[in-house]
């Protein structure tokens, strides 16, 4: 099974760090928030909200789960278990960077800004991901993807981060 | 937790499916915080309550739970004289099939109703309370206020006051507490607490009793005279012999202890005045907490209605 | 025209095997008796393979089989809900002759309220062209059955009813009772009741019990029936009237019973019906209508008690206290369902299932409190020809074994707890 280690993403993030810095809301200094969607959307936004702030930008933290937005929850036998949403701020002339760990058909996105749209107007929102898969079902394009597969439809891509699974990988 | 289709008795679920329904409670809070109180779980699902027992607050509370989920409400009005005669269960249930609802939120007087339409139904039935049997929603909500007081039932002591034999709340209630490791006592007058209904549960006849035991919380139940045709004891008793004086309340104060109720409250009955703006009291939270509770019932159970093999 | 004979039959009360000679017509008939068991139809036994048999003569080789007469059942209702007098009488008749049960004593029902001749007439014509077995009315104590006016006994008593019985109901005003049976106790009438306080059973659905506080469905206190069974052996005894007592379900029931029982009372008997002695409360389960009974299945003790209260006398008769409930009906919730089960069909293969092949009772038992008691208090003496009356002879095959199917019930409805199960023993004679 091919497998991405630690050190990889973890220059992965470097770089994904390195993009949001050259980005305009920084370089204006307008608000920012990075949004990640659970369960491991919300890793990755901590994550480079923490590195964001080593250089000296401050974004806003916020997690979503998007299980209530859903387009196939009747296709699901069993409910999936919810997650409180945190996003204890008024998202109105945000600068929202959407980040959730694999992008793949574009649901679980489209389910995202539903969410959003919901704690207020944001100035504009990109949509970031450690790892774009392919297999678009959806209009949906990645503002940025950390890395790109191409998975077989049917093949799983995993990622593995430390705080959740204690250990920290892409297996697909 | 596994797809269920009916809630019709907390007896009926597995500890997993307890955990699951309290823990999504709270992301159903949060949406309330939201300016748009609304999610589309449930969009284009229709919701029916069916009360044959008046009950505006449950009722209420279940509506509002089922348009925070963007579902479709509908009221089935019951006139109680159709019920008083001729019209069974079954002609209604067969009324309901034809209506193609995905949820059924049914009250009534006889204790398992709600049970024979879920055998019949390919909707959803949650039961809002029948008779003297169960009222799971309620006890869902309840264990949900606890929680979010205390971080956690497991440990806590919770007393229940009052009419424990006709009482479909103690029954309910009692039973998701002990499930999630709480110890629960019963005190009432002798009538009302039959030896059947508490085995493995202490029971009390006096305020100290209480005090002495350590609760927690004093979870008073609501005093039905309206059920009862022939009085099981003296209805001027009450408030001197079971009721929150204020005399007591002072006690209650000093050892912080909280104050739940299933609504709607006698003032004066199982409750002094002062009691409803004590601190500790949980009441308006059992009600905020209701419709959170409801809306997790709503979106952990499963109709048959559609099916997708 | 020759005799039928019927070999290698074994006596159930002993296991003898024997040989019978059946009697036909213009036989001079004198009543055999086996253990003081009357055998009607029989008129020559010997030890089998002792019977000269004449060549060409109809033999049945009743090899592993038993013979005993049929039973008689002292509480059936017959009434089947929306449809007619003539197909309930049908159906209970073919019933009672699939269970082993030749007779029945018809209990007063909306469908019939024996409280007039003309009811009582238009029924006996109906039996007579449609039934299968013999059905012996009980007239109605009150007027409708309504518990406030006495029927009209003498009426009644010349259509020949000799049970007044309002259904398991217990007149609530006393005086009345009181006074109706000083009345009927000189025409030799026995009232059958159930001991209650209705009072205190109104609006109760089952034993009270953890079950039924669990299901929220208030209970039937024990209480309750043990006071009616002990006001109404009073009045009867300070009325000289002869009481019957309907399907007593709890201990101390029993206990009071044989009490009376012991201090000289005549005229008095009980019955129990078989499902209180199979089944308690805990098989009500998750509202299973099916074992709604009104009295209610209660502990295993008052199970004990009753099988004890067979064995020694104190109660006369096991019942069927069969009622059939439509299907419909029974699908309702607990509370709105109706009471009751239907016994008939498989009678003795339940018994001999659940009774007798589990050591619990005796052929000897059975045949006492399943013939010759019922018999005995159902109707004493034929009124023309003032002998007893004999209950047929029939065959059963105890090693039948067979699964009860809906299709196999004969009664018209299905509220059985016997449905899907396996039961031991056929009857294989008709018996008539």
């Amino acid at each position: 099974m091919p497998t991405i280690i630690k050190d990889e993403i973890e220059r992965a993030l470097d770089a994904w760090v390195s993009h949001l810095l050259q980005s305009s809301a920084v370089k204006n200094g307008e608000p920012l928030a990075i949004v990640g969607i659970v369960s491991h959307g919300d890793v990755l936004a901590r994550r480079l909200v923490q590195r964001l702030e080593q250089h000296n930008v401050k974004a806003l933290y916020g997690a979503i789960d998007v299980t209530l937005y859903r387009d196939d929850l009747d296709l699901r036998g069993k409910r999936p278990a919810l997650r409180s949403s945190h996003l204890p701020f008024s998202t109105d002339d945000f600068t929202l960077i959407l980040t959730d760990d694999v992008l793949s058909t574009g649901r679980t996105a489209r389910a995202a800004l539903d969410v959003l749209w919901e704690y207020g107007r944001p100035a504009r929102v990109e949509l970031h991901c450690l790892v774009d898969r392919g297999g678009r079902q959806l209009p949906i394009c990645p503002n940025y993807a950390a890395f790109n597969l191409t998975a077989a439809p049917g093949t799983s891509v995993k990622v593995h981060l430390q705080e959740i699974d204690g250990e920290e990988n892409i297996t697909y | 937790m596994n797809p269920r289709k009916d809630l019709i008795t907390i007896d009926a679920l597995s500890d997993e499916d307890i955990r699951t329904i309290l823990d999504s409670t709270s992301a159903m809070k949060d949406i309330f915080t939201k300016s748009v109180k609304k999610v589309p779980a449930l969009k284009g699902k229709s919701v029916l309550t069916l009360f044959y027992e008046p009950s505006t607050r449950t009722r209420s509370s279940f509506e509002v739970a089922a348009n925070r989920l963007s579902a479709d409400v509908t009221t089935f009005t019951v006139s109680t004289s159709s019920v008083v005669k001729g019209e069974s269960v079954h002609d209604t249930i067969d009324t309901l099939m034809s209506m193609k609802m995905d949820y059924i939120i049914v009250r009534h007087k006889n204790s398992g109703i709600p049970a024979v339409i879920a055998r019949h139904c390919k909707a959803s039935v949650i039961n809002a309370g029948d008779g003297s049997h169960a009222h799971p929603s309620q006890a869902f909500l309840d264990a949900f206020t606890i929680r979010e007081k205390y971080g956690d039932v497991a440990g806590r002591r919770v007393v229940i006051i009052g009419d424990i034999l006709h009482s479909r709340v103690a029954r309910s209630t009692s039973t998701i507490l002990r499930r999630l490791g709480a110890e629960v006592a019963y005190m009432g007058p002798s009538p009302l607490v039959p030896p059947t209904a508490h085995t493995g549960i202490p029971r009390f006849t006096n305020w100290n009793q209480i005090f002495d035991w350590k609760p927690d919380i004093i979870y008073l139940l609501r005093v039905q005279n309206e059920r009862i045709d022939t009085p099981f004891f003296p209805a001027a008793d009450y408030h001197q012999a079971f009721g929150v004086t204020e005399e007591r309340l002072r006690r209650i104060d000093d050892l912080n202890l909280s104050i739940m109720h299933p609504g709607p409250v006698n003032r004066g009955v199982e409750i002094c005045d002062d009691a409803m703006e004590y601190r500790n009291c949980l009441i308006n939270n059992q009600v905020e907490n209701g419709i959170a509770a409801r809306m997790s019932i709503l979106y952990h159970l499963t109709p048959q209605t559609q099916s997708h093999d | 025209m020759t005799n039928t004979y019927i070999t290698n039959a074994t006596w159930a009360l002993t296991g003898e095997k024997m040989d019978l000679r059946m009697g036909q017509a213009g036989d001079e008939l004198a009543t055999i008796f086996l253990n003081d068991i009357p055998l009607q139809g029989v008129n020559a036994i010997s030890p089998a393979g002792e019977m000269q048999i004449p060549t060409g003569a109809r033999v049945i080789d009743a090899e592993g089989q038993l013979f005993m007469p049929a039973l008689f059942d002292m509480h059936a209702s017959i009434n089947l809900a929306g449809r007619s007098k003539r197909e309930s009488i049908y159906r209970a008749g073919q019933a009672a002759n699939h269970g082993g049960v030749w007779g029945m004593l018809v209990m007063p029902s909306s469908g019939f309220v024996f409280d007039n001749a003309a009811t009582l007439d238009s029924f006996q014509d109906a039996v007579s062209q449609r039934s299968f077995a013999t059905m012996i009315p009980a007239g109605c104590i009150s007027e409708n059955m309504q518990g406030e006016q006495q029927a009209p006994y003498n009426t009644l008593a010349a259509r020949g009813i000799s049970i007044l019985s309002d259904a398991g109901k217990m007149p609530s005003n006393l005086l009345m009772l009181h006074r109706a049976m000083k009345y009927a106790a000189e025409m030799g009438l026995t009232f059958a009741i159930r001991g209650d306080v209705p009072v205190l059973t109104d609006k109760t659905y089952m034993h009270p019990s953890t079950t039924s506080y669990n299901l929220g469905l208030h209970g039937t206190p024990a209480c309750a029936e043990e006071i009616g069974i002990e006001t109404l052996i009073r009045l009867a005894r300070d009325a000289g009237a002869k009481l019957h007592l309907q399907t007593v379900s709890t201990a101390e029931g029993v206990n009071i019973i044989r009490r009376a029982k012991a201090s000289g009372m005549k005229g008095l008997t009980a019955e129990v019906a078989l499902h209180h002695l199979l089944y308690t409360h805990e098989n009500v389960g998750d509202y299973d209508t099916t074992f709604k009974t009104v009295p209610p299945l209660r502990e295993q003790t008052d199970c004990d008690a009753l099988l004890a209260g067979v064995k020694d006398g104190t109660i006369d008769c096991i019942v069927t206290d069969h009622t059939p409930c439509m299907p419909f009906a029974k699908k309702q919730d607990f509370v709105s369902a109706p009471q009751g089960m239907v016994a008939l069909d498989n009678f003795l293969p339940c018994i001999y299932t659940h009774l007798i092949s589990t050591g619990k009772l005796t052929w000897a038992d059975v045949c006492r409190v399943c013939c010759t008691n019922p018999v005995h208090i159902a109707n004493p003496y034929d009124q023309e020809e003032d002998v007893p009356m004999n209950a047929p002879l029939m065959l059963f095959a105890p090693e039948v074994h067979h699964k009860v199917t809906p299709d196999s019930l004969y009664c018209g409805t299905l509220n059985t707890p016997l449905l899907e199960t396996v039961l031991s023993g056929a009857v294989t004679l008709p018996l008539y």
